[in-house]
């Protein structure tokens, strides 16, 4: 006797069941006409096996034996559900299985083991920008995308992963997110591509997930997205994640040129640790890291020497245009976040240091430039904040009910500092500023798990940068935006 | 500059170790037909025990079982299969042209034409035979109810097939005659399961049919159980054909994984004297007799038998000519 047998469903077995107690359990009305009989069960059961069409072909012969041929027949009937439901079972198991929700897109995903993904996300924001008393530097009030993405991601087998994002929302399109991952293991994954260099606290978090509109002044000294080769991965039951990667480097709070234009890398990496991250108590949401990046830049412009902006995105500073980037850059930054139930907060102060010279005169010098952030944020209607955004809202906005969605109220304070040695050979005093201090203050309202509204409003005052060594005019930004992601 | 290349090619270095740390334990997967889970779980225990004495290495053997037809089509799709163990050369063949996995010429690799071991087709009947079932006339009497695979998915299924054929060929001489006997015979056919494991389940378990067109290992193996034994005995039919199931490596997976030599040598080893018992032990013919003790052997039955080759003019031809779209079985048969 074979010891493995085909598995019997338990679906078919009751159908079978259920087709017995249909014969047997004649209805009261036909009872109450005729006697039950054998011709009358095969009568019955005639009927039945036609309508699952497994009936005897016409004229085909059957036992004289009545019950012993009923039985045949029924066993029949119970075998074919038996394989009709192995043969489902079996379809199920060779489909691809797509899937459409508004908390995970859209998926399609490959017969088990399922290792073949593909996911589609989507990212668009609507802004409105306002400023205020902007008599001495005005600034266009405007509405514009700020973000339109379109994410393909996925994974391609157990080893590769991958994620391609074009940005649709400038004048032509640009490609912002394009890696391949070779994952190796949890602890070793080789990423290969464009993606954002392993620097800024800030300007790692996802685009969507930001508590304020703009990044604050620390992300305008980190680098952006860079293209290169990165190792990460995580340790020690995932409490310490590391990045240490080459890229062609990129000038601050910028992304990368699509070639490398000096012939120079840079190296880039970080380590970060959330020692009680598995635990639940008060510190299970605090994570603290460094993160540094150094590498030469030759050349002068834009893909060399920075212009840094305010959270208001209006630049405030910029080197003399002769001035040259002439040798190393360094940066490095601490940093730290802390979420805990509806509280978040997120800090970091990194510095940027770069050689650069001024071939007119032959004057060289090291320029330090540092900033700083403390970004914090409370969740009104209780729902968790956390690095990754806030969590969906406990009761979605709905018009006509009592559902109003997530409230989340936003702070941030920050300044960035200009090097005293940059000026006045580097920089010109009274056109750039020495330092911006700025403030914030904002609201997000989650409608959805999707849909969020957001409003900020920041101050942000400056020493020097105006005629005669004044300072230049405070500016002072109302932002909003309109987000849907998916 | 070279630092950063030296830096790099460490990197890169580190990186490969941590992959391969993992390629210690050597793994095969065997893609094979349904009837043979019994007998294979048998060879891959021994088989391992014996690789590990001569190379050191732990070796796991997983077993994948279906109806042959499946299977193969399975392979094609993508089923990493390091050898297959298939009911049939077609089967095989399918795989070499549609998947080109492996060469044409596979079936010349290993001796008797890479079949270790041989079945043929008898009956299995409820004991006493009480239909009186004899051969395969017999099956087209009215109120017969025969249980065999869909010919379509399983490998047992078409020797099941051909052997009919074969014999209503020598009995009729006509090929409408011939083409009417089948037909007649699939009438008496109420359930058609994918796999030869599966008919067995319907006849002998679910009780259904009075009787089972079985390989003869199957048939042997139901036996094998006392109280089966009891229920049920094998009818030898005048004439029935020499099923004759292959092996072989799939080429460009065993090269992909890196276990061509650990593929190669488990299929020979079916051709060792272990190999060739273990085969006779489950039921099936050793394609080496000598090899084993004839004690071993009595219980196979003479039996007058046909081959592909001599009687269908090889495996493309039958499987062209009969169980391709459109072929006979297309008209014999029409689903209820």
């Amino acid at each position: 006797m074979p010891s493995t047998r085909t598995r019997r469903s338990s679906v078919p077995a009751l159908a079978g069941s259920a087709l017995v107690c249909a014969l047997i359990a004649a209805p009261v009305h036909a009872q109450s006409k005729a006697p039950l009989t054998v011709e009358e069960l095969a009568r019955r059961l005639q009927a039945i096996e036609q309508r699952l069409g497994t009936a005897p072909a016409a004229g085909e012969a059957t036992d004289a034996n009545g019950l012993a041929d009923l039985d045949q027949r029924l066993r029949v009937i119970e075998r074919k559900l038996d394989l009709q439901a192995e043969e489902a079972e079996a379809r199920v198991a060779s489909t691809p299985v797509v899937s459409l929700s508004a908390a995970k897109g859209l998926s399609v995903k490959s017969p088990p083991p399922g290792d073949v993904e593909l996911k589609f996300r989507g990212l668009a924001q609507a802004d409105g920008r306002f400023y205020i008393d902007d008599d001495a530097f005005p600034q266009n009030d405007t509405f514009l995308w700020r973000r339109a993405q379109l994410t393909i991601e996925g994974s391609w087998g157990p080893l590769l992963a991958f994620r391609l994002t074009p940005e649709l929302a400038g004048d032509s399109v640009t490609l912002l997110d394009a890696w391949a991952d070779l994952r190796f293991n949890p602890a070793a994954t080789l990423r290969i591509g464009k993606t954002k260099a392993p620097v800024g606290l800030e300007r790692l978090q996802a685009s969507n997930a930001t508590e304020a509109i703009e990044l604050g002044f620390p992300s305008e000294l980190a680098p952006g997205r860079d293209i290169g080769v990165q190792l990460q991965g995580e340790v020690a039951k995932g409490t310490v994640s590391y990045v240490a990667g080459v890229y062609n480097g990129t000038v601050d709070g910028r992304d990368a040129a699509t070639t490398n234009p000096d012939n120079n890398f840079e190296f880039a990496g970080r380590v970060f640790v959330e020692p009680w991250k598995n635990a639940a108590n008060a510190l299970s949401g605090l994570g603290f890291g460094i993160a540094g990046s150094q590498g030469d830049k030759e050349g002068t412009g834009n893909n060399f020497l920075p212009r840094y902006r305010t959270p208001g995105q209006v630049q405030f500073f910029n080197y003399r245009s002769a001035v040259i980037a002439d040798g190393e850059q360094t940066r490095w930054s601490p940093q730290a976040y802390y979420y805990r139930n509806a509280f978040g907060a997120l800090a970091e102060y990194i510095s940027s240091e770069q050689q650069v010279r001024l071939p007119t005169t032959g004057a060289n010098a090291k320029i330090e430039n540092t900033a700083w952030q403390l970004l914090a944020g409370y969740v009104l209607t209780g729902e968790d904040a956390g690095y990754r955004g806030v969590a969906r809202p406990n009761h979605p906005f709905t018009v006509g009910s009592a559902g109003w969605g997530a409230w989340e109220l936003v702070a941030r304070y920050g300044e960035l500092e200009i090097d005293e040695d940059a000026f006045p050979v580097f920089a010109d005093p009274n056109a750039v500023a020495q330092r911006a201090k700025s403030w914030g203050v904002g609201v997000n309202w989650y409608l959805t798990g999707n849909f969020k509204l957001v409003a900020n409003y920041t101050q942000t005052d400056f020493d020097g940068g105006a005629a005669a060594g004044a300072d230049r005019e405070d500016e002072k930004a109302f932002f909003t935006r309109a987000q849907f992601s998916f | 500059m070279k630092t950063l290349i030296r830096n790099a090619a460490l990197g890169l270095a580190m990186v490969l170790a941590t992959g391969l740390a993992h390629a210690k334990d050597v793994q095969l997967l065997n893609v094979s037909y349904d009837p043979t889970r019994e007998f294979y779980a048998d060879v891959n225990q021994t088989f391992a025990a014996q690789w590990k004495q001569q190379t050191g290495e732990a070796l796991t053997i997983r077993a994948s079982h279906g109806g042959s037809g499946k299977q193969a089509r399975a392979v094609i799709d993508g089923l990493e299969a390091d050898v297959v163990t298939l009911a049939l050369a077609a089967d095989i063949d399918a795989i070499a042209t549609n998947g080109k996995l492996l060469p044409a010429d596979w079936q010349k690799r290993l001796p008797h034409n890479s079949a270790p071991y041989t079945s043929t087709i008898v009956f299995l009947v409820r004991k006493g035979n009480p239909k009186q079932i004899r051969d395969w006339g017999d099956l087209v009497k009215p109120g017969i109810g025969i249980i065999t695979p869909n010919p379509k998915t399983s490998g047992g299924a078409r020797w099941n097939y051909l052997a009919a054929w074969a014999w209503a060929s020598q009995e009729y001489r006509d090929g409408d005659k011939v083409v009417d006997y089948l037909t007649r015979l699939f009438k008496n056919v109420p359930v058609l399961d994918t796999g030869a494991r599966g008919a067995t389940t319907t006849f002998v378990e679910r009780g259904i049919g009075d009787v089972l067109l079985a390989w003869e290992n199957e048939a042997l193996l139901t036996l094998g159980d006392a109280d089966t034994r009891e229920k049920f005995e094998i009818v030898v039919p005048s004439l029935s054909i020499k099923a004759e199931p292959p092996v072989a490596w799939v080429d460009k997976n065993v090269d992909r994984h890196g276990t061509r030599k650990v593929a190669e040598a488990y299929l020979r080893f079916l051709y060792t004297p272990e190999g060739q018992r273990l085969a006779a032990k489950h039921g099936y013919r050793p394609a080496e007799p000598d090899k084993v003790p004839a004690a071993e052997l009595q219980r196979f039955p003479n039996v007058k038998q046909v081959t592909i080759d001599s009687a269908f003019g090889g495996w493309k031809k039958a499987q062209a000519e009969h169980f391709a779209d459109g072929g006979f079985f297309d008209k014999i048969y029409r689903p209820r």
